[in-house]
């Protein structure tokens, strides 16, 4: 596949094999009542994962860093900062294979916890380290973005110049130990044009590499969301709000 | 569900305006890219995508106009989009889209 934008000194296209696909979502909670959303729901989602893994699925971006990571399934926890409750990023085989897992996700109880915005596309670039980062973080930030009205005005020395600018502030991020899992491109089906996902150390990290950002007028050309979590285990977050016994009486 | 089978038939939407430097290209160079970005859509209906129209929806929404194709598979539907944007149609319009696959028997009810 072409990138929409070349290479960098921080970025490189993916290399190798077949390009993989991308799920992106956040997932607002909706089991507002007991009966909506029960432990039944629970274990047929965690079944559908199992499948999904068994695929060839990825359902922890800790396994883009590290192929020997544990792969159990998580995600970010955001409701601390965010309307939605969680957030996260799995890959699968192909855009066909991404689509009809997430309905599959949808149809075994997904649905029925989550008000959910599924991301489909494709990664396009490879992963990057940071510096001395080669661990667990426990923290991930997400960043959806697309190019704005002036970029897409903008000369192709413009955009060149504008491209080393930011790699400037990709490499701050790099000295602030983040790991870059690449870059996932999501036009083919979605408003937002690419997303960035960052193992970081918590919260601050991201404000202090995001004003590194700033220095360099990443915005100019660019709209963005930013989304940041604690990455727990899918098993707890999709965990229901409500005990199954009082359900009978609704 | 379809998760078995190759390659399902693919929904793919497509909303659009024009970004604001669109309003200053010359006549002879819009019509120019016009050209490239129906050779691009003649190539997709000769591989099986099949479009049931562009309709006008700027009274309800921040986009324009919304297309409605199908592909034959997903794929398919971001090979039509790349070539979209290889012939730099994403310059001058501002867009978002969604893909689907058909629903068998409703949703999970």
């Amino acid at each position: 596949m072409s990138a929409l934008t070349g290479d960098t000194d921080v970025f490189t296209a993916e290399r190798g094999g077949d390009a993989r696909a991308c799920i992106v979502f956040t997932g607002t909670r909706q089991d507002v009542l007991p009966g909506i959303y029960t432990e039944t729901h629970r274990q047929a989602i965690l079944e559908v994962l199992k499948e999904l893994e068994n695929e060839g699925w990825l359902l922890n971006q800790r396994c883009v860093f590290d192929p020997y990571a544990d792969a159990t399934p998580m995600a970010l926890d955001t409701g601390f900062t965010h309307d939605h409750d969680i957030a996260g990023v799995f890959e699968a085989p192909s855009l066909d294979a991404a689509v009809a897992g997430t309905v599959r996700l949808e149809q075994a109880g997904w649905s029925r916890a989550f008000r959910t915005e599924w991301m489909i596309g494709l990664r396009e670039f490879a992963p990057v380290f940071g510096k001395g980062a080669h661990e667990d973080h426990g923290w991930a930030f997400m960043a959806l973005w697309e190019w704005n009205d002036q970029w897409c005005e903008a000369t192709r020395e413009e955009r060149d110049e504008y491209d080393l600018e930011c790699d400037i502030a990709f490499k701050g991020d790099l000295d602030h130990e983040v790991n870059i899992s690449g870059r996932m491109r999501l036009d083919i089906a979605h408003g937002w044009h690419h997303l960035g996902y960052w193992e970081i150390a918590g919260p601050d990290v991201a404000d202090s590499a995001i004003r590194g950002h700033e220095t360099v007028a990443d915005f100019k050309f660019t709209t963005s969301r930013h989304i940041v979590g604690r990455v727990l285990p899918l098993s707890s977050l999709i965990a229901p709000k409500h005990d199954d016994r009082k359900a009978a009486n609704v | 569900m379809s998760e078995h089978t190759t390659s399902p038939t693919c929904a793919w939407i497509h909303y659009a305006r024009p970004r604001p430097h669109w309003y200053l290209v010359a006549e002879a160079d819009k019509a120019a890219l016009k050209a490239d970005w129906a050779k691009v859509e003649d190539k997709a209906r000769a591989a099986g995508a099949v479009c049931t129209g562009t309709y006008h929806i700027r009274g309800q929404h921040d986009f324009e106009t919304v297309s409605v194709w199908t592909f034959p598979g997903s794929q398919a539907a971001y090979e039509h989009w790349q070539a979209l944007v290889e012939a730099r149609y994403s310059e001058f319009f501002a867009f978002t889209n969604n893909i689907g696959l058909e629903v068998a028997g409703g949703s999970d009810g």
